[in-house]
């Protein structure tokens, strides 16, 4: 009850949320991302975080898969918490290296206070060129609940692309990480 | 506590602090009247309101010590526990503490006696006595019954699911800033456990001077913040909106003598340091961050892993002349013996990103060698590999 109550509030807090179904095969985010989907996926366009694309299979507080898409220098990552309007903006810059994007990402998603720790960072081929990948392990903060995630990214022409993925880390994340790895590997720019 | 058990000592800390206690109500602090320490509380009778509200507190108390957020460092929790034992003297049976992996400053009292201390709020403390002040302002609020007056207010506005979504078991940091004004204590009740704190010190043989220290920093640090004159918008003081006007009631009540135990306190906190440093990193607010690593590196000297942690965030904030600064912390950091090997990643970075290779090459090598396993790794050797080419 308590755990459905915090989730009411955030919902509350961060706006009205409104649910699309996506198709499988070939989807364009936002114009510029393609990539290639095993099955079809819901989407979430929230009032507060209408810049990041957000997918889920099993709900919203399941699992999710985040583009970021053409973020470009000096561009809000993400929008400051409700009720915090001194919070830094987490700004993207052209110049930031992995180490650094992770970062800003690892920042994002431990500003309601849950817990992230980095387990690996490795260069990986994204979109045809040099990327990054990384993968952690996230515990919520709302419910103690341990969440793997992985990420792939990279700059090109001093915009940021990335896909990340995150999920229960028993049973949800093992059963979807393959086809997140597949439809990652596979995506190209538009 | 080599060689006593946790209940010895506990058994200790309560009949030495009765004693102190005892003779600390003799001489009362100004504004409060003849207040004296009451008696302990009986448990409530299961049927009554009073009752129910114990119970829910009971299950949330369950429900914190399964959570993964709470620090399980037996040491760290004794010495907690001591504290508030002193401070509570005969309440001390009553009295649980739990340190909470939290950034933001936070503590707090259930009416059933279960506190959380975030660690947040103790890497900000510079000694035993202002941690006292804050343990002290939240016994304050037990004793007066004042939590326990909040969440029957709760209850009553039909708001009580969403206080314990956002107050119960460690919080939902997010929410705090949003909905912390609408579930605080009143300005009166604040004003009486800041009272009470600091007579519950002075019995416990604290220097009560350092009671208003606790909030100068606070307002230094939120005065760090670009735009902002007051900490009463930051999540993170959000549930203890720091005033000057609190600030300086305290050091208008405090009184000369006392033990601060500065070493004592910092003996316990140099061990969790590296994590609760890197979680105050992992804010994103740098600016707060900084005025409190400047704190940290004046009280404590030039030591390695604070000089890294200021690095990283000069690294990070990157305005201004923050990466010539950061150069001059993370060298310092990697010239220090046992300094932390991610030092030498940061100055790597920092050297890759202004494009002096010879260095970058030298500090990414070391911290390989320093951390063969590190998860990094492979994108670390793609860096010595670009520039080999």
């Amino acid at each position: 009850m308590m755990r459905l109550l915090a989730l009411v509030l955030v919902f509350l807090v961060t706006g009205c949320v409104t649910v699309a179904k996506v198709d499988k095969g070939q989807q364009i985010v936002q114009g510029r991302l393609v990539v290639e989907l095993e099955g079809p996926w819901n989407q979430f366009a929230s009032v507060g975080q209408a810049q990041i694309p957000t997918w889920t299979i099993d709900g919203f507080s399941v699992d999710r898969l985040q583009f970021f898409v053409g973020v470009t220098d000096g561009a809000v990552l993400a929008p400051a918490q409700p009720g915090a309007k001194d919070q830094r903006p987490l700004v993207f810059r052209a110049q930031m290296q992995p180490h650094e994007i992770v970062a800003l990402y690892e920042t994002y998603l431990t500003r309601d206070g849950s817990a992230f720790k980095l387990d690996r960072l490795e260069p990986i081929q994204f979109l045809g060129g040099q990327g990054f990948r990384f993968a952690y392990l996230l515990t919520r903060r709302m419910d103690g609940v341990q969440l793997s995630g992985v990420g792939y990214g990279a700059v090109r022409g001093g915009e940021l692309f990335g896909i990340v993925y995150q999920a229960p880390r028993l049973g949800f994340f093992p059963r979807y990480s393959k086809q997140i790895e597949t439809m990652a590997l596979s995506a190209r720019l538009n | 506590m080599h060689g006593i058990t946790r209940r010895g000592f506990l058994r200790w800390g309560c009949m030495h602090c009765a004693l102190v206690a005892g003779a600390a109500n003799a001489q009362q602090m100004q504004g409060l009247g003849d207040w004296a320490v009451p008696p302990r509380f009986a448990a409530p009778d299961p049927a009554s309101d009073e009752g129910g509200l114990w119970a829910t507190m009971a299950r949330e108390e369950q429900r914190l010590r399964r959570s993964p957020f709470m620090i399980r460092d037996n040491e760290l929790r004794e010495y907690l526990q001591g504290i508030a034992c002193k401070l509570g003297a005969d309440h001390c049976p009553d009295i649980r503490v739990y340190a909470v992996r939290a950034a933001m400053f936070n503590a707090s009292m259930a009416p059933n006696g279960m506190m959380q201390v975030w660690s947040g709020l103790l890497l900000r403390m510079e000694n035993e006595a202002q941690l006292a002040a804050v343990l002290g302002h939240e016994i304050g609020h037990f004793l007066q019954r004042h939590s326990l007056e909040r969440l029957r207010d709760a209850r009553v506005r039909s708001a009580f699911g969403v206080f314990m979504a956002a107050f119960g078991l460690v919080g939902a940091v997010a929410q705090l800033g949003a909905l912390a004004g609408q579930f605080a204590y009143s300005r009166e009740q604040e004003r009486e456990a800041d009272r009470i704190g600091l007579e519950l010190m002075s019995a416990a043989g604290y220097d009560t001077r350092e009671a208003s220290k606790v909030w100068a920093n606070l307002l230094a640090e939120a005065a760090a913040r670009p735009g902002s004159d007051s900490s009463s918008n930051s999540v993170l003081f959000a549930t203890h909106p720091a005033s000057p006007e609190r600030r300086d009631m305290l050091a208008k009540l405090a009184r000369p003598g006392g033990e601060t135990r500065e070493q004592a306190y910092q003996a316990q906190l140099r061990r969790l340091y590296p994590e609760l440093l890197d979680d105050e990193v992992r804010r994103g607010q740098y600016d707060e961050s900084m005025m409190l690593l400047d704190r940290l590196i004046d009280r404590q000297g030039r030591r390695s892993e604070l000089l890294y942690f200021r690095g990283e965030v000069r690294r990070l904030r990157a305005q201004d002349d923050d990466l010539d600064r950061a150069l001059v912390d993370l060298r310092a950091a990697t010239d220090a013996e046992g300094g932390l090997p991610q030092a030498h990643r940061g100055l790597g970075l920092l050297y890759r990103a202004r494009n002096d290779l010879p260095n970058a090459r030298a500090a990414f090598v070391r911290y390989l060698e320093l951390a063969p396993q590190a998860g990094d790794a492979g994108i670390i050797k793609t860096y010595l590999d670009e520039m080999k080419s």
